[in-house]
């Protein structure tokens, strides 16, 4: 029977070099089902690397709070924070009424239309940020375990952060709007010309696919289309900056700034239901928690 | 049994530093991988099957909290490992020059086999990718991976092993 010591140097290596190109082979023929057999231990996993992950971000979370408190003064920084997050109410609210009446202007010869639903969301905290340099992405302290799945969209009161991509038992990955790997569906507030939102690498953003006849300057607000993805209609995406318009293409390029600084974000919504539940005015989340909205 | 459970600890304990304490050392935005270098290092001082073993679990357990794909993590941090100690097999001493060297080569090889694999637009992303994450990222894993063998040389006594059996 043919063995290998792993003892000898060169048992081992033809070992390690075997498991190696088996893996290769089993991660290339069979991408689907290799996937599969490690997603039944990505939950014990997850919850097993959640409790140092949720203490080390709380350490780091309270050391970072101590030190902002001590180098500016305390009142000021309380007081700076409260008005940031009002602020950011205040521009995403405003995003929403612009939305609001584009719309009735629209639907002015409509009698009948129906009320507008707001989204099912759930509050969660940024715990960390994408294990690699290659991926903008933040990772949030929820997880399946309340509710959080693929695909499901993330916001902040003032705009889109991204959208679920991974999820585990606890934690979930979000990939940042300012990712190249990300597309949102996007609409120009003013033109209401249709296109795709993608991240570059620089750290912004560009709407592609805008009709060449568009009408679309520097300056103009992109929201979210609502057509397909984890959004409703009208979340603030980003504001235009330059446009590409090259001679001969079909389309139009526009790059854009986000309405939110991914770079620094702490609190988000998980939109659970993009057209959830039905409301006539909106309430006002308590970030910080977990509480569902 | 007792290095079994080191490097659990360790591998448990990466997932938090590298997601939440790195990003505040980052210099423009680019953090250390810190999963690749203990990979490496594992297969330097212990041997490529043990620094394939260890790499695939980190390459796992991180991919866990990472946007990317599960294969493109398993093949480069399990490939840091067995190259690590292929390529430790080749040296009569292990010097933190030596290791950066190594570690400068098999991140550069990691991060432009993971850039040319990803989806972009242009041909221009991709370079700019290339030159602004993969390359700072190689000398920022090189440095650290030299840190962290001088203290490890400095601090603990470790056996590379195969050594005895190679000269022998």
């Amino acid at each position: 029977m043919w063995m290998v010591n792993v003892r000898s140097p060169h048992g081992a290596r033809r070992l390690a070099l075997g498991m190696f190109a088996l893996l290769l082979a089993v991660l290339l023929l069979f991408p689907g089902q290799s996937q599969g057999l490690l997603d039944y231990l990505d939950g014990p996993v997850g919850q097993l690397v959640r409790l140092p992950l949720e203490a080390v971000s709380s350490l780091d979370q309270g050391i970072s709070a101590m030190w902002q408190q001590y180098v500016s003064l305390q009142h000021v920084a309380d007081e700076n924070r409260r008005l940031r997050q009002e602020m950011d109410w205040l521009r995403g609210e405003n995003s929403q009424l612009r939305e609001a009446a584009a719309a009735t202007q629209r639907l002015t010869s409509l009698l009948h239309f129906k009320e507008q639903a707001l989204p099912a969301m759930v509050a969660a905290q940024v715990i960390g940020r994408d294990s690699s340099n290659r991926y903008k992405s933040v990772i949030l302290n929820i997880g399946e375990s309340d509710g959080v799945q693929k695909d499901m969209g993330v916001i902040t009161p003032a705009g889109v952060v991204g959208r679920v991509v991974k999820t585990t038992g606890a934690t979930a990955v979000v990939l940042l709007v300012t990712d190249p790997n990300n597309a949102i569906a996007g609409l120009i507030q003013r033109t209401r010309d249709e296109g795709i939102v993608e991240g570059v690498p620089q750290g912004r953003a560009r709407l592609k696919y805008i009709p060449m006849l568009s009408a679309v300057k520097e300056g103009d607000r992109v929201v979210t289309s609502g057509l397909v993805g984890g959004f409703p209609r009208g979340l603030a995406i980003g504001t235009i900056t330059t446009i590409d318009r090259e001679e001969g293409a079909l389309f139009q390029t526009a790059e854009l700034v986000p309405e939110v600084d991914v770079n620094r974000v702490e609190e988000v919504l998980v939109i659970q239901s993009p057209h959830g539940q039905s409301a006539e005015s909106p309430a006002r989340p308590e970030v910080g928690g977990k509480a569902k909205l | 049994m007792k290095k079994f459970l080191v490097y659990c600890g360790l591998v448990l304990l990466l997932v938090p530093v590298q997601t939440t304490l790195l990003p505040h050392v980052a210099i423009w935005d680019i953090k250390p991988d810190l999963g690749l270098v203990l990979a490496a290092l594992v297969g330097v001082l212990a041997g490529e099957l043990e620094g394939l073993v260890v790499g695939l679990a980190i390459g796992w357990i991180l991919n866990l909290y990472s946007a990317g794909d599960l294969w493109l993590n398993l093949v480069t941090t399990g490939g840091a490992g067995l190259f690590a100690g292929l390529l430790a097999r080749q040296v009569a001493e292990i010097t933190p020059t030596i290791l950066s060297v190594g570690l400068l080569l098999l991140s550069l090889a990691g991060g432009l086999v993971a850039v040319f694999s990803m989806r972009h637009s242009t041909m221009s992303d991709t370079w700019w990718m290339v030159q602004f994450v993969v390359v700072p990222q190689a000398c920022f894993d090189a440095v650290v991976g030299a840190a962290l063998l001088w203290v490890v040389q400095q601090r603990l006594v470790v056996p590379r092993f195969g050594m005895l059996d190679r000269y022998s």
